[in-house]
């Protein structure tokens, strides 16, 4: 009995125990209903919209970029449909292996899947990468059929930035990049209220920027009118997952984008690509303006380069060799490249010598130098030229004349005619970093710190030397100032735009007598007409204006029919100083030096002569002599202006143009 | 019934017999709550593979084969081995801590050529059949005395150090939860009940100073609410809240939830296959989960309550203690109301160690359901 009373006292506390465990264990798990219940009734924290913050996101749509035309509607920029791959580094399992097999479609070499794989390797991890674009859609499907075996790769058909001229074009278009870190923290500054210059609403959006799919202008047209072209973003709503990759669209809730405006340039892509092949293999940069409108026919600098290898990142590589080429491709020249305008001056100080009062007859008598200051100003030819009027300087470009005719005008007087005729001032056109160039005189002097002026400075600005500098565009606007005969004409890049207003009409130059311009238009008529003009070669364009006044190629047939003319001035801007010592020795002829040393050739010229409409500046980097290498070039450009006229043809209308790509995209 | 087992052969009929008298009821509860872990796991897959519901399945059935077959045999068998299985599952735990492999920052794997062991799991029903034999063989008068009182904390003691030192602290607070069950049924007094439990908390603050890892006190942290950390430690449980609490009395529908779909729930197919279940099938359906679980505890107490002997009535109730503490822990810890300690949702999360232990436990349960009226010596048969 003793034994046995514990016993069934163990198994009574046992029965006791077990119940209240098991009370405590139901209670436990009744208390996590009730928490489930909490959560999903009184706890204040909002979870339905935690989770509808997670599962749904609005994904931006970039918007098509608008379209850049020629004067005639000829597509310069389109944003098209482009087939590409992407990959999202974190998805992919043996990217190594991926690549070799894109590769193998793509037709592409082990150095392509060396540089992607080093490039994957630094890419965001859940952010797609561009592989390459451009596919055809032959090797499009035949990487969407193998998709499940490559893992992270997505392919896919969007929107991307062409320039069906490449080169030609690279300068005054431009092109289009992914926003920089630079464009970012910008943005982010301007958000903040704490940028200094107000930006459009799309560069102030620091998570627009962030998205791929995203350019802006970096250069050209591009950068300048980004606001006009970019287009306003549209966005959809998508679900997604934990790692941002969308795992299905969201119905209605889209908004489409609607596509930038677009422009229509001055620029007939006809004669820039012409102009452009004809400099090949040259630094150099030529324009031809309507000097009537101001109209930029051709604006080329060359060499070029493919501003198609901008828009999605260019190799590092590529970019160096590009940015250390001695030829400067990505150098605007035309409005950027400043130079010494050299005898293309000469112009401006034969019309300031006559508003000075110098005779028309006025005669210089040219040894080959001019001795003044205890010094010899040569001529550029050693023999010198004789007796020379005005009409007679300009043709042979006679330096002694110039200095002379510099001293009598004095050096302010030139710098405002010089002014007057678009020097030293900034021609707006549309375009970033344009050079405004240095028109020098006594009052520029002092401010800069040098002192007084002196006699010397006058007599070399009288040639178009010394600290003058002008831009390929500024002598396009002279030459254009010139034909026209006084009508300040400023240049124009941009026909039509958006909300652009109609160009002012051209105001006369102030002071300029007619007689005078027209008389330093007789000079350039006989550089390229007359006997001993430095250009005579350069005026037999080998084409003639029918009794109806049209413009034809010379042949057997057009005998007796007027030749068209042109006038022009050569000019040769010395990039080196040459010592009394090296001009004892005998000068060095251009060819025996350097590249890098050798003057720089000028070519400015207008025409037709009977009926000047169009106007022409050519330099070329170091290429010797202005006659023998700038005006063949000048010559061989305006000859197929002339035969073009584009200026008389019906220029196309954006209206028109984008209203017709509209219907296009929804046909 | 009689005449077949004095009848001499064991036969067939007996087998079939001793089948048909299993408790049937508790099986039917874990094959159900096996088959939601199957639904479940194909739910995970995005519907989209059967692979994992098949291996849960194949997996379930083989190890209730197993549980069956080994319920044939005696309790005493367990009552006889107790010991030794216990002293196993210490060597084993040393061996880890000197040998062991590290996977995910853990000792918790012990290499046998091409068997990996978690020695931890062996000691979980160690450890309640040990004591369960511990208070058998000890005279039933002096059970709450405190010189008796000493062996069997160090019989838990021994290992959840050992465990905790892994670092393994959910499954340390298992073996230590369910030790402490087994003294408290034994009949453990009171007046060292209280004292236990002031010690225990002093102990907790000490080890949480002490002890723990960094990463333990960042989620005890972040539990407490001490540190907001939405990113990092309390993400796990932040995305399993918003999952449940967004999840409404009938879910999102299965195979619909988007935390658990769109992968913003991470440890879906094993931790938290909970929030899973409760965001799919709502309020209602993680209750259900919760009542299949209380059933399944109580029909296992039941068993513990109608046994003879002390030694089954403790090693019954020790299991249902393992299983109640593996369904707290984790159901707590994914609402929120406990820290999170990496403990599986036992039968349904994905994997075999969590199930492995449960079914050896409901084994025994139903080893000594079966052999119910068989009594032995000193008061108890057999």
């Amino acid at each position: 009995m003793a034994m046995i009373s514990p016993k069934r006292d163990m198994e009574a506390i046992f029965t006791k125990r077990a119940l209240m465990l098991s009370a405590g264990g139901f209670a436990v798990l009744s208390a996590v209903g009730v928490r489930i219940a909490f959560l999903q009734t009184l706890d204040p924290t909002n979870y339905a919209e935690a989770r509808d913050e997670n599962r749904f996101d609005t994904r931006v749509i970039a918007p098509p970029r608008g379209v850049i035309y020629d004067r005639f509607g000829v597509n310069l920029a389109i944003t098209s449909k482009d087939f590409h791959i992407k990959i999202v580094p974190e998805d992919a399992q043996d990217i190594e292996r991926t690549l070799a097999t894109i590769a193998a479609i793509c037709d592409l070499d082990e150095s392509w899947i060396a540089r992607r794989l080093r490039d994957v390797r630094q890419a965001r991890r859940f952010e797609p990468f561009l592989l390459r674009q451009g596919l055809t859609r032959e090797q499009f499907s035949a990487i969407a059929v193998r998709l499940p075996e490559l893992h992270g790769v997505i392919a896919d058909a969007g929107e991307v930035r062409r320039y069906p001229y490449g080169e030609a074009f690279a300068h005054p278009i431009g092109y289009v990049q992914k926003p920089t870190e630079r464009d970012i923290t910008r943005a982010v500054a301007c958000q903040e209220g704490t940028n200094e210059t107000p930006l459009p609403p799309h560069l102030c959006d620091p998570v627009y920027l962030r998205n791929p799919d995203v350019r802006l202008g970096k250069a050209g047209v591009e950068a300048e009118w980004e606001e006009e072209l970019q287009g306003v973003a549209g966005w959809r709503k998508v679900e997604v997952n934990a790692t941002g990759r969308v795992v299905s669209e969201v119905g209605q809730e889209r908004k489409e984008p609607v596509r930038g405006g677009g422009l229509v340039l001055t620029l007939d892509a006809e004669l820039q690509r012409l102009a452009f092949e004809r400099m090949a293999g040259e630094s150099a940069s030529a324009i031809v303006m309507d000097t009537e409108t101001g109209d930029l026919l051709v604006m080329a600098s060359a060499p070029g380069f493919d501003p198609n290898t901008f828009v999605n990142g260019i190799a590092f590589d590529a970019f160096r060799a590009l940015n250390e080429d001695e030829y400067k491709p990505l150098f605007h020249k035309a409005v950027t490249g400043a130079y010494a305008p050299g005898s293309t001056f000469k112009m401006i100080v034969g019309i300031a010598a006559r508003e000075a009062g110098v005779d028309e007859n006025w005669r210089v008598n040219c040894p080959g130098y001019f001795p003044f200051g205890g010094r010899n100003f040569h001529c550029w030819r050693r023999g010198g030229h004789g007796s020379v009027n005005l009409h007679e300087a300009i043709k042979y470009s006679c330096d002694v004349y110039f200095y002379q005719a510099a001293l009598r005008a004095e050096p302010e007087r030139i710098a405002q005619v010089a002014r007057q005729f678009g020097f030293g001032e900034s021609h707006r056109i549309g375009v970033p970093s344009i050079e405004d160039g240095i028109v020098p005189d006594p009052a520029w002097w002092r401010s800069i710190g040098r002192g007084q002026w002196t006699p010397g400075l006058t007599v070399n600005f009288g040639i178009g030397q010394g600290d003058l500098l002008v831009t390929p565009l500024q002598l396009a606007v002279m030459t254009a100032r010139l034909a026209n005969n006084g009508k300040a004409v400023a240049p124009r890049l941009v026909r039509e735009a958006q909300g652009l207003a109609p160009p002012r009409p051209a105001q006369r130059v102030a002071g300029v007598r007619d007689e005078h311009l027209a008389a330093v238009r007789q000079g350039m008529y006989g550089v390229c007409n007359e006997g001993g003009g430095t250009a005579t070669r350069a005026g037999d364009l080998q084409l003639v204006r029918t009794a109806e006044g049209r413009i034809i190629e010379a042949s057997d047939a057009t005998r007796g029919l007027e030749p068209v003319r042109i006038a022009g001035k050569t000019g040769t801007a010395q990039v080196r100083i040459i010592t009394a010592a090296e001009r004892a020795r005998g000068v060095k002829s251009n060819a025996s030096l350097e590249w890098r040393l050798r003057d720089h050739a000028l070519f400015v010229c207008f025409g037709p002569w009977d009926d000047p409409r169009y106007a022409c500046a050519v330099i070329v980097e170091h290429g010797g002599g202005g006659s023998a290498v700038a005006a063949p070039i000048a010559r061989d450009i305006m000859r197929a202006v002339f035969l073009r006229d584009p200026s008389r043809r019906q220029p196309a209308r954006l209206a028109d143009l984008d209203a017709g790509r509209t219907e296009g995209a929804r046909a | 019934m009689t005449i077949a087992m004095s009848g001499g052969g064991r036969g067939s009929r007996g087998l079939f017999d001793r089948i048909a008298r299993l408790n049937w009821g508790i099986i039917t509860l874990l094959s159900a709550i096996a088959l939601i872990g199957v639904v479940m796991h194909f739910s995970v897959s995005g519907g989209e593979s059967t692979a994992m519901p098949i291996e849960h399945l194949t997996r379930y059935a083989i190890m209730l084969t197993l549980a069956i077959v080994t319920a044939m045999a005696p309790p005493r068998i367990w009552y006889a081995g107790a010991y030794f299985l216990y002293a196993i599952a210490l060597l084993l735990l040393i061996a880890v801590e000197v040998a062991g492999e590290t996977r995910m920052g853990a000792t918790r794997w012990l290499d046998v050529g091409p068997i990996s062991l978690q020695p931890s799991e062996l000691m979980k029903i160690a450890i309640v059949l040990a004591l369960a034999r511990y208070y058998q063989d000890i005279p039933a008068h002096q059970s709450g005395a405190l010189l008796w009182t000493i062996p069997p904390v160090i019989l838990i003691g021994v290992p959840v150090g050992l465990v905790m030192h892994q670092p393994d602290l959910g499954t340390a607070m298992l073996i230590a939860f369910a030790g402490v069950a087994i003294m408290f049924l034994a009949g453990l007094r009171w007046r060292f009940i209280v004292p236990a439990v002031v010690a225990a908390v002093i102990g907790a603050v000490f080890a949480y100073q002490l002890v723990l890892h960094d990463y333990q006190r960042d989620r005890i942290d972040v539990f407490l609410g001490l540190r907001n950390d939405p990113l990092g430690e309390g993400y796990h449980v932040l995305q399993s809240k918003i999952a449940i609490g967004s999840a409404g009395l009938f879910g999102q529908g299965y195979q619909q939830g988007s935390q658990s779909q769109g992968d913003f729930l991470p440890e879906k197919h094993t931790d938290f296959i909970f929030t899973m279940i409760v965001e799919e099938f709502g309020l209602l359906g993680g209750a259900a989960v919760l009542v299949l679980y209380a059933g399944l505890m109580g029909m296992a107490l039941q068993v513990s309550m109608r046994a003879k002997g002390l030694f089954q009535k403790l090693a019954a109730a020790g299991v249902a203690a393992t299983l109640a503490c593996y369904v707290a822990i984790n159901t707590m810890m994914v609402t929120g109301l406990a820290p999170v300690v990496g403990i599986p949702l036992p039968l349904i999360s994905y994997g075999g160690t969590a199930m492995m232990t449960l079914m050896a436990g409901f084994a025994i349960v139903l080893s000594i359901d079966l052999h119910r009226e068989q009594t032995g010596s000193r008061g108890i048969l057999w």
